[in-house]
């Protein structure tokens, strides 16, 4: 396979090359793993390497503390850090997953996991989740803020968004069959409707605006091990379903004629991609808000650096995604708490452009 | 007026969503103002169960020796309970007392540094309510153990019963109730001086932003101000605050109080008299204009608000009140 591979025939038939491989996925896994100590050893309190390393090899190995610890340090690192960075690597990942799948899906270079209606749709579930006090003030019954422990603007941003992309594709159907510009379209428009509303409550929102506005920007602020808890399995059933899809969406690449002459049930494909790729995104702008950018420009970087087999590609986005946006919020940490998103496109856009541009002198990347 | 209507429309189909978003909770409500359990008595032994004023159920573990404050009017409150000592938090923002700028800043430029609130390890924080504290970060503070107090006044009898929560809280209900009633007695003094005068409509200028006036909200806790400092509150809408011209022209005011030139020389009562569509108001024909330098006073509610409270009544009926 290794021989094959060196050969100029196209890459779509013939997976990527072993040492190419070894070289994107371990790549990544180190970066992954540098990104998780660096995120959870540094912050805006001084906690050493030492006490940082303790307190995880205590609570999550069960090893004896053996040393004094500063008032709250274990807190910080434990209960503060460590779920914010998990919960950046999460939603990471799940976005660039999601925005390679979309990309491929639809045939669409400027496609992201929000493109179809998921953006829009949690917005306004959110918005209206974080008014409902304001707009039906009779209906406010008393203490608690939450369920199952999440909060009611996590749970409407799910809903939100799961419930936009249905009634897209469900108004997009025809004769059984969802042409992609159809369902590019329909998501455009079902997107300015709800955008529409989400703009009408914020007019509305008087002192909520900055809430809002906080939410809508994105922020791993209020990251909670409840909050993984919640997502981290829904985000790994479809990650793995994700992934082991990768020949049918290498497939899906070259149109919807010819991937049904490759022996691919391309309508049933397709609602199945959508679907799975929309419950990773909700269930990441749940616990996220919408951050944009990584889901944008990852694949493309990617596919710049690997090629478009999606066998690579796929998990390759999972690893990268994930580490991006851990390094991204401790940027946005350090810097006094600014929207995650802004670090992501301030860095990772010229980033981009620099990588666009010496790939097309070099003639270098396939697709981006 | 417009925005209602508007807003009368928008209610039906979002009542199925907000039902659903209240079905088991809330996060923050406007009309919450649920006072202490019982705040006239003396602070039961901890742990203590108080309801604050987003209709939370907080359990106060023991009589807080460190407290963090989220709001410069929670921070005065404290300060003014005799307790400044135990503040170990408070934000950028806060400037009264003057001993507070030696407290570690745990918000800063409006939000919230979850890592330092951890590391002062408070056994009680005052947050504010109506989103200024996201409901995600109380619910965080919360989940990590700490007690988390959110206040939010509509009212000035809501800043009384703030206070007394507070009080309660902290051990100082004696002290609590005290300041309230001197609160109170001076309230009252400047409600007895404006017995019987004419009570002019006044409107209350908080800013104006690319074109948008905001004001006092509907039922708001400045509105409430006004009211005692014997005027009629000209109001904005009661979530947004914002009031259109037209509707502010048909209201016509005689007597505009501009709360923003206490921060922006700019808007000076030349200035607002040469607005376009403003010539109209009777405030504008007869001069009356007048700049409140005093707003931080009225719109911060914490115990210095009947300072502010005369002197919107010195404003509305000067010679009435000293």
């Amino acid at each position: 396979m290794r021989a094959v591979a060196t050969a100029t025939s196209p890459r779509i038939s013939i997976g990527p090359s072993l040492t190419r491989t070894a070289i994107v996925l371990g790549g990544g896994a180190l970066l992954l793993a540098t990104a998780l100590v660096v995120a959870v050893a540094v912050g805006s309190v001084g906690v050493g390497i030492g006490d940082t390393l303790a307190v995880l090899g205590h609570r999550l190995l069960g090893l004896p503390l053996g040393r004094t610890l500063s008032p709250g340090a274990e807190q910080i690192i434990f209960d503060v850090r460590l779920p914010r960075v998990l919960t950046a690597m999460l939603v990471g990942g799940g976005l660039a997953l999601a925005g390679t799948v979309f990309q491929a899906l639809l045939r669409n270079p400027m496609a992201d996991p929000y493109i179809i209606g998921t953006a829009a749709g949690a917005s306004l579930g959110a918005i209206a989740a974080l008014m409902a006090p304001i707009l039906v003030p009779a209906l406010v019954i008393g203490s608690g803020s939450s369920w199952l422990g999440l909060g009611v603007v996590q749970v409407m941003a799910f809903v939100g968004g799961l419930g936009s992309v249905l009634l897209v594709y469900a108004i997009s159907r025809a004769n059984g069959r969802v042409p992609v510009v159809t369902l590019l379209l329909t998501g455009y428009a079902v997107s300015s409707v709800l955008a529409a509303g989400a703009a009408l409550l914020m007019f509305f929102s008087g002192q909520r605006l900055g809430a809002i506005f906080g939410w809508l920007m994105g922020s791993l602020a209020s990251a909670r091990w409840l909050n993984l808890a919640f997502a981290a399995p829904l985000l790994a059933v479809s990650g793995i379903l994700l992934v082991v899809r990768w020949g049918r969406l290498n497939a899906l690449l070259l149109g919807d004629g010819p991937a049904a002459h490759l022996g691919v049930d391309v309508e049933r494909e397709k609602l199945v991609l959508t679907m799975l790729a929309t419950l990773a995104t909700s269930t990441v702008v749940a616990i996220s808000g919408t951050i944009g950018f990584v889901g944008l420009v990852v694949p493309h970087v990617l596919r710049l650096a690997t090629g478009p087999d999606h066998r690579l590609l796929l998990p390759a986005s999972i690893l990268y995604g994930a580490a991006l946006l851990a390094l991204a919020d401790l940027g946005a940490r350090l810097a006094g708490g600014i929207p995650v998103g802004i670090v992501t496109a301030l860095l990772g856009a010229p980033f981009f452009l620099w990588l666009l541009r010496r790939s097309r002198r070099t003639g270098a990347g396939a697709s981006a | 007026m417009v925005p209602t209507r508007l807003r009368a429309l928008l209610l039906p189909p979002l009542l199925a969503l907000a039902v659903a978003a209240c079905a088991s909770a809330s996060s923050s409500s406007p009309v919450a103002s649920l006072p202490a359990v019982s705040p006239t008595e003396p602070a039961a032994a901890y742990p203590l169960t108080l309801i604050d004023d987003a209709g939370r159920r907080v359990v106060i573990p023991a009589d807080p020796e460190r407290i963090v404050s989220l709001a410069p009017s929670n921070t005065e409150i404290v300060c003014a309970l005799g307790a400044c000592g135990q503040l170990v938090g408070v934000t950028d923002f806060d400037d009264y007392p003057a001993q507070v700028a030696d407290v570690a800043d745990v918000v800063i430029g409006g939000s919230v540094d979850v890592e330092q609130v951890v590391a002062a390890q408070p056994q009680l924080i005052l947050a504010a309510g109506n989103e200024l504290i996201p409901t995600t970060i109380i619910d965080q503070l919360t989940s990590l153990g700490f007690p988390v107090l959110s206040l939010y006044p509509n009212s000035l009898d809501d800043v009384y019963d703030d206070i007394l929560l507070v009080g309660a809280a902290i051990h100082e209900p004696t002290a609590a109730a005290e300041l309230v009633a001197s609160m109170q007695l001076r309230a009252e003094a400047v409600g007895a001086a404006v017995t019987g005068a004419e009570r002019p409509r006044v409107f209350y200028e908080v800013g104006l932003f690319e074109g948008t006036i905001y004001t006092a909200g509907e039922d708001s806790f400045i509105a409430s101000l006004i009211t005692i400092a014997g005027g009629e509150p000209i109001t904005g809408d009661a979530v947004s605050t914002a009031i259109q011209l037209e509707d502010l022209i048909d209201a016509d005011p005689q007597l505009i109080l501009l709360g923003d030139a206490a921060y922006d020389a700019s808007v000076t009562p030349g200035v607002v008299a040469a607005r376009v569509g403003w010539g109209e108001m009777t405030a504008v024909s007869t001069g009356q204009i007048v700049v409140m330098l005093d707003d931080l006073l009225v719109t911060r509610p914490g115990p210095r608000v009947v300072d502010g409270l005369e002197a919107l009544a010195r404003a509305i009926h000067p010679g009435l009140v000293d």
